[in-house]
């Protein structure tokens, strides 16, 4: 049990467990166009052992995760049950197998009662024909029930149950099935810490039985809380797999970060920022955002960052009245502002948002529509049309920003995604828009057109406007912004200055190793 | 304790309780108050209009008026709960007898007549299927197009022509009675039980649920849920040609447009009866109540003497109504 591989050595031999390995991926790859989304990752899972698996967003974990239950089906490599090789091309697979994930996304049927979920497709039947033994389910459903301490009833259609009792009947569904390997994805992202704690006693509990648990996190906390065996994984690669007590978050989270960081592709950073444009103060949303306060001024380019799912596309989206504001107050272009979309546009509030096809762009329609669409009122301000005042504008935007469409009637579904996000761009700066919001603008785009929109980012905060950028490429964000507020579960956990600014230090804000579920210390009890 | 848990699911707010899984009468009729009411306030109204609204001779008729509605309705309830949607039920409904009718004039027994038209049905169902849950297709579009498919082969086949010599053998079957129960009402019965088994007895049951509720969990659960959506669709045609038969046997002929607007009445019935056209929600009882719904108001109506238009209309009404105050329920 001492053999320990050093930390950082991808293939250093683990001292497991005095058992076989239950279940062995063996240097699995999956491609995909222009990504390898899984590069010859090994892992061994040990029966009763609780596998802690980490990786920034893109590391590969979903993709793993995909690998185990059929969803994807690997390029290469093997898969190894009890030392047998065996085959997971479908769901059903991996259920016969006894694999069984709980992901992010409830697979329950809500107007189903719970035992009918539980047992879909295997519901017993008895000898008449076809009829569900309606007796025999909800009995064994309550069985199940009881043994993960949820004492609703099993006619209770699954609409009606929380988050964490659907998580239950969830893992009540898997342990049905006689699920001997258990993939969780992030399973406590939507839980209060009591439910979580809850949901660690139930882990502790089928582990015990010797029930292998793939648990897939970014909580650092967790980790050394519930992990016995610890992989991490970046780009797609598995990077080390470490016992906790070999490990400290700081060590994992620079295995996590990996890659030197291309420092400053900014030259001139921002010495003096102008007049706050956006100043928000205490705000809070429907949407989950919780007492956000922040300033971006006049020159700036200020980084939005944390992991996905922290809150940031909610919070730019209440910022700019799209969802429901609950709370808070908000100034713009120093003159108090009630979140409204018709409102921030016209008073030059842009949002770019993350997916450019369904909220940004009309797709089906022409270069030249999509720029001027938003500054109809500017061009026209009499309220009609005129071809060559379009024309003329739209010609300018396409040559000012460099857009690659043979004609500004080309239809915007036909470029390339650089050149979409241009349009998008493009289209604010028509509206006289001085204040930008961008989520995720790089997404999708390929590095040369990065480039292209990082300088036309730059030039937009030369020429005095103010941008909020949103982005999960922590080196974009530490290579491009002047400051950044880091996110966790829908509040600012943090502001990092310039020089404070780096990818370790962002990650440590957004996965707080030292707070918050740290106090889980304790074995959680049945709560009945 | 354990009493203190049961109060919760006594009160109003807890319904609507049991959707597909199991039946649970009571709940379910308390799940769809609204048309409930309405029901009993129409069956009152009409009551004292001075009309021999009450006579039990009428009753009867209007459950053999509501049987072919029924027919239809049943099917329906499934396919809105798969989250789709059938268009084309009145069409062929109308192409169907046109078959069924065609049969009989050129001197086909009952039962070919009867195989033919079930068989149209299948054929029609399965391009629905097909189209939305292989190629899929948005189901109003899917079902728009085949609306117009039996349309116009009706009108092709029949020059917009009545076929009245339908012989005796299915006028004689239409008029006969069980144990004093006429045939159409022991037809729709059977049908009412096979269907309220199927949605609560059966696994297919659950899937119909799933296919509207979480395609994904179908997936997941390793059923194959396009095949299961197919046979949902399936079941539809088939019905609608079943239903064929109380059709020409009512209207004592087969008519290339006698059935149009049948997927009007059938869709009102079924939404008044609580189902939704999300997450897959539906049910059985409900459905039921909703084709009374319809039954009862258009032979209440009829007997005051009110224009076909018209009852249309008050269909129309009732059914913008009816989901209204639903919605307005759900809000809160």
């Amino acid at each position: 049990m001492d053999q320990r591989g050093p930390a950082l050595n991808a293939a250093a031999p683990l001292p497991g467990p005095l058992l076989a390995p239950l279940l062995e991926l063996c240097a699995v790859s999956k491609q995909f166009p222009g990504v390898k989304a899984l590069d010859k990752v090994s892992l061994e899972i040990y029966p009763g052992e609780v596998h802690m698996v980490l990786g920034q967003n893109g590391a590969g974990k979903s993709s793993l995760m995909k690998v185990l239950y059929g969803a994807y089906h690997a390029d290469e490599g093997e898969i190894r049950l009890r030392g047998e090789r065996v085959r997971i091309a479908s769901p059903s697979d991996a259920r016969r197998l006894g694999i069984a994930i709980i992901s992010q996304e409830f697979t329950l049927v809500p107007h189903l009662n719970l035992a009918q979920n539980i047992f879909l497709g295997r519901q017993p039947v008895g000898r008449f024909i076809g009829k569900i033994d309606h007796a025999t389910m909800h009995r064994r459903a309550r069985e199940l029930l009881d043994a993960l301490g949820l004492s609703e009833d099993t006619m209770t259609p699954a609409h009606k149950l929380g988050v964490a009792q659907q998580q239950l009947v969830e893992i009540a569904k898997a342990l049905s099935q006689n699920a001997r390997v258990l993939v969780m994805d992030e399973p406590s992202s939507a839980l209060s810490d009591h439910e979580v704690e809850k949901l660690f006693g139930v882990i502790r509990r089928l582990q015990s039985e010797g029930v292998a648990i793939i648990y897939i996190s970014h909580r650092m906390a967790e980790v050394f809380q519930l992990g016995d065996r610890i992989t991490v994984l970046r780009d797609g690669r598995r990077v080390a797999s470490l016992l906790p007590s070999e490990t400290t978050p700081q060590d994992l989270v620079k295995m996590m970060i990996g890659r030197s960081v291309d420092a400053g592709y900014r030259t001139r950073f921002c010495a003096e920022p102008g007049a706050a444009l956006l100043e928000v103060r205490g705000l809070c949303a429907a949407n989950g955002t919780k007492d956000v306060s922040l300033v971006v001024r006049a020159g700036e380019i200020v980084g939005l960052s944390g992991l996905v799912g922290s809150g940031r596309s909610e919070l730019v989206r209440a910022i700019f009245g799209a969802d429901t504001v609950t709370g808070g107050e908000l100034e713009l272009f120093g003159a108090a502002y009630r979140p409204e979309p018709a409102e921030a546009v016209r008073r030059g509030l842009a949002l770019v948002p993350e997916s450019r096809k369904q909220e940004g762009l009309l797709m089906i329609h022409g270069v030249a529509d999509n720029l001027i669409a938003a500054g109809l009122k500017i061009l026209f301000p009499r309220g009609w049309y005129r071809a060559g005042v379009a024309r003329r504008a739209a010609l300018a935007l396409i040559a000012r920003m460099k857009i690659a469409t043979p004609n500004p009637e080309r239809v915007v579904k036909t470029l390339s995604g650089g050149n979409q996000q241009k349009v998008v761009i493009g289209k604010w700066l028509c509206a006289q828009s001085r204040c930008f919001i961008f989520d995720e603008p790089t997404r999708g785009i390929d590095v040369g057109a990065k480039a292209e929109i990082f300088a036309l980012i730059e030039q937009l905060v030369d020429a005095g406007s103010a941008v909020l950028m949103i982005s999960s490429e922590l080196p974009e964000i530490v290579a491009l912004c002047d400051r950044s507020y880091v996110m966790r579960e829908g509040r600012i956990v943090g502001e990092l200055a310039r020089d404070e600014l780096s990818e370790a230090n962002i990650l440590h804000l957004a996965m707080h190793p030292e707070s918050g579920h740290g106090e889980h210390g304790g074995h959680a009890e049945h709560v009945h | 304790m354990a009493n203190m848990e049961g109060m919760p699911n006594m009160s109003i707010e807890s319904l609507p309780l049991s959707a597909p899984g199991e039946a649970n009468w009571r709940k379910m009729l308390l799940a769809i108050p609204g048309t409930s009411l309405i029901l009993l306030l129409l069956v009152l109204w009409f009551s004292f209009q001075g009309v021999d609204f009450a006579k039990p001779s009428n009753i009867v008729n209007i459950g053999i008026q509501s049987s072919v509605l029924l027919l239809l309705a049943l099917p329906l309830t499934f396919i809105l709960m798969s989250e789709g949607l059938d268009l084309s039920q009145g069409a062929v409904l109308s192409l169907a007898s046109v078959v069924l009718a065609a049969v009989l004039a050129h001197g086909g027994s009952l039962p070919l007549a009867l195989t033919a038209a079930a068989a149209l049905g299948l054929l029609f169902g399965a391009v629905n299927g097909v189209f939305i849950a292989y190629l899929q297709m948005p189901p109003f579009v899917v079902t728009l197009g085949t609306l117009g498919l039996a349309h116009g082969i009706a009108l092709v086949a029949t020059d917009g022509e009545s076929i009245t010599e339908i012989g005796s053998q299915l006028p004689r079957l239409y008029k006969a009675t069980v144990l004093g129960i006429p045939f159409p009402i022991i037809v729709a019965l059977c049908a009412y039980a096979l269907f309220h088994y199927l949605l609560y007895h059966t696994r297919f049951g659950s899937y119909v649920s799933a296919q509207g509720g979480n395609r994904e969990a179908l997936h997941l659960a390793g059923v194959n849920a396009n095949r299961h959506l197919v046979v949902v669709y399936l079941i539809g045609g088939l019905m609608v040609g079943l239903a064929a038969l109380l059709w020409v046997g009512r209207i004592s002929s087969g008519h290339p447009t006698a059935g149009h607007g049948m997927e009007f009445d059938a869709l009102v019935a079924v939404l008044l009866g609580g189902t939704r056209l999300e997450k897959g929600y539906g049910t059985m009882p409900g459905t039921l109540v909703g084709v009374l719904t319809v039954g009862v108001l258009r032979n209440g109506l009829n007997l005051m003497s009110v224009a076909a238009s018209w009852q249309v209309v008050s269909l129309g009404v009732l059914v913008l109504a009816a989901l209204w105050v639903e919605s307005r329920q759900g809000e809160k």
